[in-house]
């Protein structure tokens, strides 16, 4: 070929970054009249933020999944909306090159991604440029204008390294213990879901604030609704038909329960809004939610794929995944069950245990 | 001269944190060493826990090469469990792993390396009538004028082995934009079978947790075709036009070639008895393409005499093998182990899984040219393997297709879910950046032990108890460094390894938080 259409008839950034707004601001549930007052602010968020991001004790993935988005295609991020100053995975610079540009970006207005968690007990765990990532996670934030950790290890809790010997921390963990005030956006899932993290950056960027937060710093837009409230397969949980077997083609959507699904106790969009431009997600994939987006994860949610994990049912109280279905198919029967269903239904219980699950 | 000392760090463009510290003397490389700074133990945190967890847990080594760590950790499994892959599960991880190597080799290419070989800034003389290409050089010039090149500015300035002729590296910018797009779309494909990417979620041990309908194979199979007209009127085009325009006296000259031992495990099994991988297993020593030698895998021994880890020079058995940090140890400095073959530093990865196999497509090429294995070989190695591979990825959609007309299609091994009481494992196959293994002990149905060799640690190892360098460390001796404030030469051998830092230093297996204070500068 030869030839990008990139930058042909499709042209500027200006229309892309409308579109991804008027997504976003579908996806935030903003009234019809707000939107002229988003397009003037777009034209000024379109100014391009500086931004700094910096990666810890990550495996690039984050990084990796912001490149995997296709709707605004990634082109367009890194070239229209977003000014990437520093990024060790995708700066042309290296070594001093890359340092200055660093340090050069620093006196500006810039937002600040953290990937990978810090470690907390021991520096050398974790040197980046020649100096503890914690040091420059700390120096970055005091001077940012907003902070988005993203990724589980980024998050409270700091996912899989959280569970590790090596004290690591999130960065917002990281920031209270040092008194510094900059506002912090926890953006976990493991990888961060790109749209996630556009969506978040484009409300910011428009409204100059952080959009609503849980008390896990989450975005309640994205964060608000527990996965299992929101399944696909919660017919299937009701009538109490658990999937054992992955080669039945009768329960190919069976509930996930007794593979060691996390989902009862996960709170994320990733039912409502799929992965790779909204082509599957896990547990569409057969695969149980391993409850990436909580700050109890990795430590609290092992075993992933054993059926003993214990849950809180909202009016049912603690039981195990292997009576679930017969607690809920048996209540069912006795029209229990069938009232338990309405309510989450309704989204009132589900709402009471969303805020329960917040506090962690 | 006098000797020069310098040091990068961090190197860009890579996966994960490393640095390089080097001596120049008469403007060539005449010491080096590669250091990894960052570590976070994620094998310990498998020990005592649930072995499924493994596939899990250790797919998060390394979010670039997704899917690998998982895939390798099921194969582990899948032998301690004794569980037999049906058809179904081993062709669709096959197709979940190839649509990685698709998106992952071109943006190595693109994306990581090829600001190396561009002077960008041509762009600006580029004076033809194409519309695609003006948009391009609109593009940039807005974004010059508008003073922000970011992330393509600052880099290392250009030097005479860059191509610099203003239609080659407008089109060259406008593929790395449509690259972009490509290795978004091919993430998508691994997505389609294994819920996201990165970090697909469906390989399991026993298999794999989605049942497949025939109208996502063939969206999958639309998607892939997609793919391969990019890479060979795209990818493998440029390759050849950058390694053999300003590029070829480096080519030639083998800059960057090191030891020219390889070493290929053998990847994509293509039968239920893994007899005929793909990707073919296989050593060479000495760069004797003529001779190549079985692989033994009892042959593989790990050093730590410039490593901080206690032990014996050699910790033969990966099964039981433990790396207790030694901080006060005399020489060492890394935290990457020396593994070798019958003591010999092995090259891992595309150039030496494409030696074992020598397709015509690469020898002729080599030949043509008279390219020597080296930088410029690595890349065009690694893009002759992707078409192979995306290739091959037809046949095992067909296959899939017949499998899935058969009355007891079978993508799971349900009967071996539950751990064993007492078993091991072992799961050698191939990723991107080279040979990969993995090791479990299971004891009381909990992993007892469980270690990871990845192709990082091979390449990036340090020297062993002879003094014989690590592969990328050889290959860095008598790089030219004409101007040491520049070391363009040397990000461009580093970066043709693909380094995996994140992976290599996963090693470690602390028994306590002390490490020895890393002394940066001289």
């Amino acid at each position: 070929m030869g030839k990008s259409h990139l930058f042909g008839t499709k042209g500027v950034s200006r229309r892309d970054f409308l579109k991804l707004m008027a997504v976003t601001s579908t996806a935030l549930g903003l009234p019809a009249t707000v939107f002229p007052k988003t397009v003037s602010a777009v034209e000024e968020a379109m100014a391009k933020p500086p931004v700094i991001w910096l990666e810890g004790m990550d495996c690039a993935g984050c990084t990796e999944s912001l490149l995997a988005t296709i709707n605004p295609s990634i082109a367009e991020v890194v070239l229209d909306m977003l000014s990437i100053r520093y990024h060790e995975t995708i700066m042309a610079g290296s070594g001093h090159v890359a340092e200055q540009a660093y340090h050069d970006t620093l006196s500006e207005n810039f937002v600040l991604v953290v990937e990978g968690s810090i470690p907390s007990k021991e520096d050398r765990y974790c040197m980046v440029g020649g100096r503890p990532f914690r040091e420059t996670v700390l120096e970055a934030a005091q001077k940012a204008q907003l902070v988005l950790a993203v990724g589980s290890c980024a998050t409270d809790g700091a996912g899989i390294p959280g569970a590790c010997d090596v004290g690591a921390v999130g960065v917002r963990e990281l920031l209270n213990e040092n008194g510094i005030a900059t506002p912090v956006i926890n953006l976990p899932c493991c990888p961060v879901k790109p749209a996630t993290l556009l969506g978040t950056i484009v409300y910011y960027l428009t409204y100059k604030e952080a959009p609503p937060l849980d008390l896990q710093a989450r975005p309640k837009v994205f964060y608000g609704k527990l996965l299992h409230d929101n399944c696909p397969r919660r017919g299937r949980f009701e009538a109490g038909e658990f999937l054992e077997d992955w080669n039945d083609p009768e329960q190919k959507d069976y509930c996930l329960l007794l593979k060691g699904c996390k989902g009862p106790k996960t709170y994320t969009d990733c039912a409502q809004a799929w992965w790779n431009d909204n082509t599957n997600f896990c547990i569409n994939a057969g695969s149980p939610c391993s409850g990436c987006s909580e700050a109890g994860f990795f430590g609290q949610f092992s075993p992933l794929y054993a059926k003993q994990e214990n849950f809180e049912l909202p009016g049912i109280g603690q039981i195990n995944a292997e009576t679930a279905g017969k607690v809920v198919a048996a209540a069912t029967v006795v029209g229990v069950g069938a009232h338990l269903t309405a309510s989450l239904v309704k989204g009132r219980v589900g709402k009471k245990a969303s805020e329960q699950g917040e506090d962690k | 001269m006098a000797v020069k000392k310098i040091m990068i760090d961090p190197v860009t463009r890579i996966e994960g944190h490393l640095k390089m510290e080097l001596e120049i003397e008469d403007g060539v490389v005449v010491d080096a060493r590669a250091v990894g700074t960052m570590y976070r133990g994620l094998e310990p945190l498998l020990i005592g826990r649930d072995p499924r967890d493994a596939t899990y847990v250790t797919e998060r080594a390394c979010g670039v090469c997704a899917g690998s760590h998982g895939w390798a950790s099921s194969l582990t499994l899948d032998q301690a469990y004794g569980a037999q892959v049906p058809a179904g599960g081993r062709i669709l991880r096959n197709l979940i792993l190839g649509a990685m190597w698709l998106h992952d080799h071109p943006l190595h290419f693109y994306h990581l390396c090829a600001l190396d070989y561009l002077d960008i800034m041509a762009i600006a003389e580029y004076q033809g009538k194409d519309p695609g290409l003006q948009a391009v050089k609109g593009k940039i010039l807005k974004l010059v004028a508008a003073g922000d090149t970011s992330p393509m500015t600052p880099r290392y300035k250009p030097d005479e082995f860059c191509v610099n002729d203003p239609e080659l590296v407008t089109t060259a910018v406008a593929h790395y934009l449509q690259a972009l797009d490509m290795q978004a779309k091919a993430k998508k494909m691994s997505a389609i079978f294994a819920g996201k990417q990165p970090h697909q979620s469906s390989i399991v041990v026993g298999g794999v947790t989605m049942l497949p309908t025939m109208s996502i194979v063939s969206q999958f199979r639309s998607m892939l075709m997609e793919q391969i007209d990019f890479l060979e009127k795209v990818y493998l085009q440029d390759v050849v036009t950058f390694g053999t325009g300003p590029l070829l006296p480096l080519a030639q000259a083998g800059i960057g070639g090191g030891d020219l031992n390889f070493l290929s495990f053998g990847g994509f099994a293509r039968d239920n008895e893994g007899k005929d991988p793909f990707f073919k297993p296989g050593i060479i020593l000495a760069g004797d393409l003529n001779n190549i030698i079985p692989l033994d895998a009892q042959k593989i021994t790990e050093d730590v005499h410039y490593s901080w880890y206690k032990g014996s020079a050699e910790s033969k058995n990966l099964f039981d093998d433990t790396t207790i940090p030694d901080l006060d140890k005399k020489d060492a400095y890394s935290f990457v182990k020396a593994p070798r073959y019958e003591g010999h530093p092995m090259e891992v990865g595309p150039l030496a899984r494409m030696l074992v196999m020598q397709p015509k497509v690469l020898m002729d090429l080599i030949t043509q040219y008279e390219i020597k294995p080296g930088v410029v070989a690595r890349h065009a190695a690694r893009a002759v393997e992707t078409i192979l591979l995306a290739k091959e990825m037809i046949n095992w959609i067909d296959a899939l297709e017949k499998e899935m007309g058969t009355a007891d299609f079978k993508i799971h091994d349900t009967a071996h879910w539950e751990a064993p009481d007492t078993a091991q494992g072992v799961g050698l196959t191939e990723a991107p950046r080279g040979a990969l293994g993995h090791w479990i002990k299971i004891k009381d149905k909990k992993t007892e032990n469980y270690q990871m060799v990845v192709p990082s640690t091979w390449n990036f190892s340090p020297k062993d108890e002879k003094g014989v360098y690590g592969p990328c460390e050889k290959a860095l001796i008598g790089v030219p460094v004409p101007d040491p404030d520049n070391p363009i030469n040397v990000v461009r051998v580093i970066r043709s390894y693909d380094p995996c830092l994140a992976c290599a230093v996963h090693l470690i297996d602390p028994k306590t938080n002390e490490i020895m204070k890393y002394h940066i500068g001289y």
